[in-house]
């Protein structure tokens, strides 16, 4: 069977909740001959972007996007074993809820997801003040935060994070990606709370990621 | 006509003299009152206090019971975490696992952390409103109660690879809401919402919710009396709203902001009344000719089709918005419901 064809199934069981059925596709995948990274790169990858744009038309539900993180979670662990470091070869961020926030489960997705894609995720948790996201983030060299809120009001907490970065002359050297459900419902808020980015859902925080990492290594360099 | 009879008559498909216009507004009465949101929440007194300058500041057409689910959880054990610009929240869930919220004893509604506040605070409102407006108190549904007992994701974690143990869990915290639901309804509720945001496209695809959710709403609300709605929490119902139908005691549904209303009353029916639907987040941050425009075009969308309330879809207004703003949601009713020439 064809990777296409493949990642159409995985995103099916995706769509459906059908965590048992995809491990299935991925067996099969494998026992084709299928090589363990191309069954991440032809057929997982292009299953959540396809995920992706269906979450921006929004078509998906949070359990959907739920079960998709889990299912991307045991690809990579039966696809990608026992590699160690070489697993999070694309850098460090620091995530977590910023204070206040209590709702978990978009950031544990956007964990998972970057995991997933080779990121060396250290996760902060729930009510996580400024100071916190940011000596975690000196302490483990990481270049991008990954700040998330659900609600307007612990969104706007936000803004202390983003002046406490400035305030220690970090503008250019640490950038805060933001997410959460308001920031979907309301774009104007990123700008709002300092954020430097957003991504609509955790398929995206891996792009987002990327681009922040690379700004703040040009602002360190230069 | 006051505003009990004005709700209840628009409950039962009878004319109004002009159309009903909830907010929940809970938190809000703190603003008004001067009151720390955690003092609020935790004394009836001060609680009715602040719905006391809600109502006559703005004259809504309810009060509302004390809308704070963190007490739930508090009740079987949890934690909760105060904030001084929005209502309580769960910071640590009584449970970390499904399977470990099942064994957690039933909370006695009467004796239970807060929630003898809650039923006091009821009581209270009760005694001043009775028949004059309605109380409306509110409870999470069955499909959404188990997320304040484990965390939304434990839950979803069951619900979607451990079906046995989320039935098994949905029976637990099911017989819990029952006697929740009752209790308010004897302390002086007239009506309850219940927040079922499994219902959403937001958070379950409908096949998961007719699955493993109908059922467990359907049996709750047979076991409570007392009419009944059912809230969206602000996210799109119309994938489910026609399975609202039939309920029992069901009279209403709150629509989310992003659902089309002529769909959710196609869908609906013409039996049950339409309540909603704008938007949570719009209310703080509009100005009030936008609110003023916002609610004209939900009464023009549904009021034609008869029993529909004019509501915020959605929790807690943010304390942040400015009075004009539901003032203005109020004149909109207003001049909607006047005769056609005289309005604007």
């Amino acid at each position: 069977m064809m990777p296409a064809e493949l990642c159409q199934q995985l995103l099916n069981c995706m769509i459906n909740a059908d965590r048992a059925g995809a491990s299935q596709i991925v067996e099969r995948a494998l026992a084709s001959g299928l090589d363990p990274l191309q069954v991440i790169s032809g057929i997982l990858d292009p299953a959540i972007v396809r995920l992706g744009r269906m979450w921006e038309e929004e078509s998906m539900s949070l359990a959907q996007n739920f079960v998709a993180s889990k299912i991307a979670e045991d690809t990579l662990l039966r696809c990608m074993p026992d590699q160690g470091a070489e697993q999070h070869k694309k850098g460090k961020v620091v995530i977590g809820n910023i204070e206040d926030d209590f709702h978990s489960l978009g950031r544990r997705a956007v964990g998972l997801f970057l995991g997933a894609a080779g990121w060396d995720v250290t996760d902060l948790g729930n009510d996580v003040p400024a100071e916190q996201f940011l000596d975690k983030a000196l302490e483990v060299g990481a270049s991008v935060i990954g700040a998330s809120a659900m609600m307007q009001t612990t969104a706007l907490n936000i803004r202390k994070l983003r002046e406490l970065i400035d305030e220690r002359g970090l503008r250019d050297r640490i950038k805060l990606a933001v997410g959460g459900a308001v920031f979907n419902w309301r774009p104007e808020l990123v700008q709002e709370v300092g954020g430097d980015g957003t991504a609509k859902n955790a398929v995206g925080a891996d792009e987002l990621f990327m681009r922040l990492q690379a700004e703040a290594r040009q602002g360190d360099a230069s | 006509m006051n505003s009990y009879q004005r709700v209840m008559q628009t409950l039962s498909g009878h004319p109004v003299d002009r159309l009903p216009v909830f907010a929940v507004l809970g938190a809000y009465g703190a603003r008004l009152t001067g009151t720390g949101l955690r003092a609020m929440y935790s004394d009836a007194a001060a609680y009715v206090a602040s719905q006391r300058a809600v109502e006559e500041s703005f004259g809504f057409d309810l009060v509302l019971a004390p809308f704070d689910f963190s007490a739930i959880s508090e009740a079987f054990g949890g934690e909760t975490a105060w904030s001084a610009v929005q209502p309580p929240n769960v910071r640590r869930p009584p449970a970390r696992c499904a399977a470990e919220a099942v064994a957690l004893p039933l909370p006695d509604p009467r004796r239970a952390g807060r929630l003898p506040v809650i039923l006091e605070a009821t009581r209270q409102l009760a005694r001043l409103y009775k028949e004059k407006v309605p109380v409306v108190a509110v409870l999470p549904g069955p499909g959404i109660l188990p997320a304040l007992l484990t965390g939304l994701d434990q839950w979803l974690e069951a619900l979607l690879f451990r079906p046995e143990t989320a039935a098994k869990l949905l029976c637990h915290s099911g017989d819990f809401l029952v006697s929740w639901g009752n209790a308010l309804l004897a302390a002086g509720a007239d009506c309850l919402v219940l927040t079922e945001g499994m219902a959403t496209a937001e958070i379950a695809p409908r096949a998961l919710f007719v699955d493993s959710v109908l059922p467990h709403l359907r049996d709750v609300a047979s076991r409570i009396d007392g009419p009944k709605i059912i809230s969206s929490t602000g996210g799109r119902m119309n994938q489910t709203i026609d399975l609202m139908r039939g309920l029992s005691g069901v009279v209403g549904v709150i629509t989310g902001s992003k659902d089309d209303l002529s769909e959710s009353r196609r869908l609906l029916g013409p039996d049950l009344t339409l309540i909603g639907n704008l938007d949570n987040l719009a209310l703080p941050s509009a100005g009030a000719a936008e609110i003023y425009r916002m609610s004209l075009d939900c009464l023009a969308k549904a009021a034609p089709g008869g029993r529909f309330i004019l509501a915020n879809s959605g929790g807690d207004i943010p304390l942040a918005t400015p009075a004009e703003n539901l003032l203005a949601m109020l004149g909109a009713a207003a001049i909607y419901s006047a005769p056609s020439g005289s309005r604007s």
